[in-house]
């Protein structure tokens, strides 16, 4: 069945593909997140939230062949949920990787990580649900790469291009926008008006500029 | 010049450049790349056959098209706590300027002597690559510079595709160069933002007088970046607010 529709997970919860039961990744899994297993996932492995859900790729299924491809694309094509593949580099499954990711991040547009085990793919599990309870959350600043920098008052920046002009330092710069206000203003001055505030020179450089 | 890939045995196993028409894209790389990776600057270089302009960047290690930067992060530089705060500033200021951020998460190089060091991974490792996921950060995975290499080819290739390739010449002369100067002063314009508008707009008086669209359309900028150079250019410069007190004039 090619089910990869999107499901209600309860908050702070994962929801695991029956298939996985048992597993070293459900065993480390169980204690550190609440771990419910459902039938009839289809082609995800785990849903984080309603909006991210993980495919596993083991090693196997990349010595097997393309039919771990087939599975991804599907999936891609029959989901908008944000789908994070895991894939099991090893030793063995290493030389198979650049393909893999050329397929999932480049084309795909997925997201891939890699974990040398089970045993890794559950840290980054775990790792990967807590961000995405936080998200639910609405506690987006905890993200320290979404945080916004704070805004900086724009005067230093515009005194900064004016002074990019030849012949204007950070005197005549000064002048040039008490005297104008804005870049666009000092844009649109004519030779005549930049003239009364700097000289005849500078006023030519700037005018021509 | 394209040195043929049996030429350097140790990069044979690389794809080669696919036959394409029209000219190859063109990578921008930071100049501190230089030191850091010359591998991968030299293999774009040789092998790839692709144009690589080195300027100072600054923001980011590489400008693969207009909107999309590339940053080269070593897999230790990941694995401790201490250098999260300077790579979340480094992001931020990234995502200021670009639309689209990739990082390429490099297998540290074992050190002549060295038997090669086991990877142990932190729950630091995770947490920073959860955090990255979750901003929407593109992350690839290289085992060495001459991969890394073969990757930003890959995305460059993408983003001409998808015609948004940086324009030519990268690094304009004489009075361009002045104007491009002050086009980069500008804060949060990326060096492939500045050098579109060097190119699309035959002024800055144009650039100034130019409506939002045609800034979003000539600079290949997102329409809130267009809006907000747009705002930066009619902002109304007052005095009292720069941030500190200017010193006296002359020393009188």
């Amino acid at each position: 069945p090619v089910t990869a529709g999107s499901i209600v997970v309860p908050f702070g919860h994962v929801i695991g593909n029956e298939k996985w039961r048992g597993s070293e990744v459900a065993q480390r899994l169980q204690g550190k997140v609440r771990l419910i297993f459902e039938d009839g996932l289809g082609l995800v492995d785990f849903h984080l939230s309603n909006r991210t859900c993980i495919l596993l790729i083991s090693e196997a299924d990349l010595v097997a062949g393309d039919e771990y491809k087939r599975r991804l694309v599907r999936f891609r094509n029959a989901s908008s949920l944000r789908g994070i593949v895991i894939v099991e580099k090893t030793q063995i499954s290493n030389q198979y990787y650049s393909g893999v990711q050329k397929l999932v991040v480049l084309e795909l547009g997925m997201v891939l990580l890699p974990v040398a085990n089970q045993g890794e793919a559950s840290q980054l599990i775990i790792q990967l649900v807590s961000f995405c309870v936080r998200e639910q959350s609405r506690d987006r600043g905890a993200n320290p790469f979404l945080r916004k920098q704070r805004a900086q008052p724009a005067e230093a920046a515009v005194l900064q291009a004016v002074q990019h002009i030849p012949g204007v330092g950070k005197t005549k710069a000064l002048l040039l926008l008490q005297q104008f206000g804005s870049i666009h203003r000092l844009c649109n001055a004519s030779t005549s008006e930049l003239e009364q505030v700097v000289g005849q020179t500078v006023a030519q450089q700037v005018y021509t500029f | 010049p394209r040195v043929p890939a049996e030429h350097s045995p140790s990069l044979a196993g690389l794809p080669r450049v696919p036959a394409e028409r029209g000219p190859s894209p063109c990578i921008l790389a930071d100049s501190r790349e230089i030191s850091s990776g010359p591998g991968v600057i030299s293999c774009l270089r040789a092998v790839h056959g692709l144009r690589v302009q080195v300027c100072s960047l600054g923001s980011s290690d590489y400008i693969v098209s207009s909107r999309l930067a590339v940053d080269r992060l070593l897999q230790s530089e990941l694995q401790s706590p201490g250098n999260r705060n300077k790579l979340s500033q480094r992001l931020q200021r990234l995502r200021g300027a670009f639309e689209r951020i990739c990082v390429i998460v490099e297998t540290d190089r074992a050190r002549p002597g060295e038997t090669s060091r086991l990877f142990q991974r932190t729950q630091c490792y995770d947490g920073v690559l959860s955090a990255l996921v979750q901003a929407g950060i593109r992350i690839l995975f290289s085992s060495c510079q001459e991969e890394s290499a073969a990757l930003l080819k890959d995305l460059a290739l993408l983003e001409h595709r998808k015609d948004a390739a940086i324009q030519l010449p990268p690094e304009p002369q004489g009075h361009r160069r002045d104007v491009l100067g002050f086009y980069l002063s500008i804060p949060n314009l990326s060096y492939g933002a500045a050098l579109n508008l060097c190119h699309s707009f035959g002024s800055i008086t144009a650039v100034a007088n130019s409506s939002v669209p045609a800034l979003a359309a000539g600079a290949r900028l997102s329409r809130p970046q267009a809006e907000e150079l747009h705002r930066f250019l009619r902002h109304d410069f007052d005095l009292q607010l720069l941030p500190q007190p200017l010193p006296a004039k002359g020393k009188s």
